[in-house]
């Protein structure tokens, strides 16, 4: 019997998921009614997103897609390797610790939106200020995690190498960075999402292609179709990157 | 001589503080960038004491640019969290209302907070209660999600402690589930505030006549650095100052949270 109340319970409670999708179809299709010009109905947001595919005119959806990609794609990496680095350095030398990490703390509070209007006045407004701008979203929770993985190894390793007789480079890439590896991808997981958020933001403010500027731009000629089909795609590879990283890291870091 | 542990850090800090504005104060001085590209730090602190006072040439003071933005993105972090936490804990408690809820909360978590200022300025305009309402849908997602999650490591023991005691439901929640989930909360109500207040400069980046986001912007477009490093500052200090404050009232408020 119990069995029973737990499967009834089971599929009330599917019935009620799909009840909440219910929600927002009916809420959009109420703010289509009620503004018929301005919002597009479900229905014919997606007639606009396969015209717009089948049919691109100008710029093309892909086209904008890619412009976004490969920014990402160029500063996530440069501040992987750059924020490992510098968050290594932080926990392994005291010296460069306390010389360099009140900088990057008086630095760190700065969200890189705020960076965006001083980064296009340094370099313009090409594609190297948005990497920037991506670039120092991504930085920072590497170089945090990186850092703390790194104070919050168990000591016991450490000791473990010195018994071992292992040299300062030796604990280094055989002990300390294995062992802070978990951390490192918790914030290179952080900084994947915020490239993303990033290089929208930074598109937005000041681009001529991806997806930001296809938003904003719709919004100027007041397009609401295309926003909505922006955010369509924005959020959709969104978790496609979030869940394709959960993958990697259950390959490269299985413990 | 030597000096040995925390004394030594702090010189070593200093030391490393005092270099970084020398370095900076000095590549703008001797041109290695040009004036109309960076300011060197003396002039940026001199903008910003004058800016205290003197409303030129961004047409309002530093305080009213604070002010502005401050009041925004308060009213909407308060929102949020009077909306956010209550539904987290709701979901966290009742499998129910998480049905409903984690399905929508689900497709509308991954869109980045700033992608919906278009929508929402497009519906509502560009006016108070639009960035209100941006701010509220940017800081609401990571309240909810803690509360949530807060509610959900509640251990089932205590909950069956609370049972066998005769708890209503209504009890086990306030009593054992709420009390355990507060620091869960504050967790929470850290990165909504800090969510809100990057949302609210990007929103005034795109579109204000008012707030520290537009004064940066307008220091780009009339090529002022000063203006807009003065105003990257008061960002940066104002947002970890509000996170500081807030973790002030964690402590008082859920003693037991940490250590």
């Amino acid at each position: 019997m119990t069995n029973d109340g737990e499967k009834m319970k089971k599929a009330l409670c599917a019935v009620i998921s799909l009840l909440s999708v219910l929600t927002i179809l009916v809420f959009w299709y109420m703010i289509s009614w009620k503004n018929p010009e301005l919002m597009p109905t479900p229905v014919e947001t997606l007639k606009q997103m396969f015209e717009m595919i089948v049919n691109p005119t100008g710029v093309s959806l892909f086209e904008h897609v890619a412009a976004s990609f490969t920014r990402v794609f160029i500063a996530y990496f440069s501040a992987t390797l750059a924020g490992v680095l510098i968050g290594v350095a932080f926990g392994w030398s005291e010296i460069f610790r306390d010389f360099v990490h009140p900088i990057f703390e008086l630095l760190r509070p700065i969200p890189p939106i705020a960076w965006i209007p001083i980064i296009v006045i340094w370099f313009g407004i090409g594609e190297v200020s948005k990497i920037a701008i991506v670039f120092i979203g991504a930085f920072v929770p590497i170089v945090v995690n990186t850092y703390s993985g790194m104070m919050q190894m168990d000591p016991i390793y450490e000791k473990a190498g010195k018994v071992i007789g292992a040299n300062r480079k030796e604990m280094l890439l055989e002990i300390v960075i294995p062992a802070s590896f978990p951390h490192i991808l918790a914030g290179m997981k952080t900084a994947l999402s915020q490239s993303w958020a990033c290089v929208i933001a930074a598109e937005m403010i000041v681009a001529q292609k991806g997806l930001g500027y296809l938003i904003v731009r719709s919004m100027e000629s007041g397009n609401m179709g295309n926003i909505l089909i922006s955010i369509f795609f924005i959020s959709g590879i969104s978790a496609l990157l979030s869940y394709l990283f959960n993958k990697l890291e259950a390959i490269i870091c299985p413990w | 001589m030597k000096i040995k542990g925390k004394k030594r850090t702090i010189i070593r800090a200093v030391i490393g503080l005092s270099s970084f504005f020398l370095i900076w104060e000095m590549i703008v001085r001797l041109g290695i960038i040009p004036r109309n590209r960076m300011s060197p730090f003396t002039e940026v602190i001199a903008t910003f004491i004058r800016k205290i006072t003197d409303p030129t040439p961004d047409g309002a003071t530093i305080i009213e640019h604070f002010l502005t933005s401050f009041s925004v993105a308060f009213s909407g972090f308060v929102v949020a969290a009077l909306i956010g936490v209550p539904l987290g804990m709701m979901m966290g408690y009742n499998r129910y209302a998480k049905a409903y809820a984690n399905t929508i909360f689900e497709i509308l978590r991954p869109i980045p907070p700033i992608a919906w200022i278009p929508i929402i300025m497009l519906l509502l305009g560009i006016g108070t209660s639009a960035k209100i309402f941006i701010i509220f849908v940017a800081a609401v997602v990571p309240a909810v999600i803690n509360s949530y999650t807060g509610i959900k490591r509640v251990p089932e023991v205590y909950i069956n402690v609370g049972k066998s005691l005769g708890m209503s439901h209504f009890k086990i929640f306030t009593k054992i589930c709420i009390p355990h989930a507060l620091p869960a909360v504050f967790t929470g109500l850290r990165l909504s505030l800090n969510t809100a207040w990057v949302a609210l400069v990007a929103a005034e980046l795109l579109a204000s006549t008012k707030g520290l986001g537009y004064m940066i912007q307008i220091g780009r477009v009339l090529a002022k650095p000063e203006i807009i490093i003065t105003g990257m500052i008061v960002i940066g200090c104002s947002g970890a100052v509000m996170s500081g404050l807030l973790g002030l009232f964690e402590k008082r408020f859920a003693k037991w949270s940490r250590k």
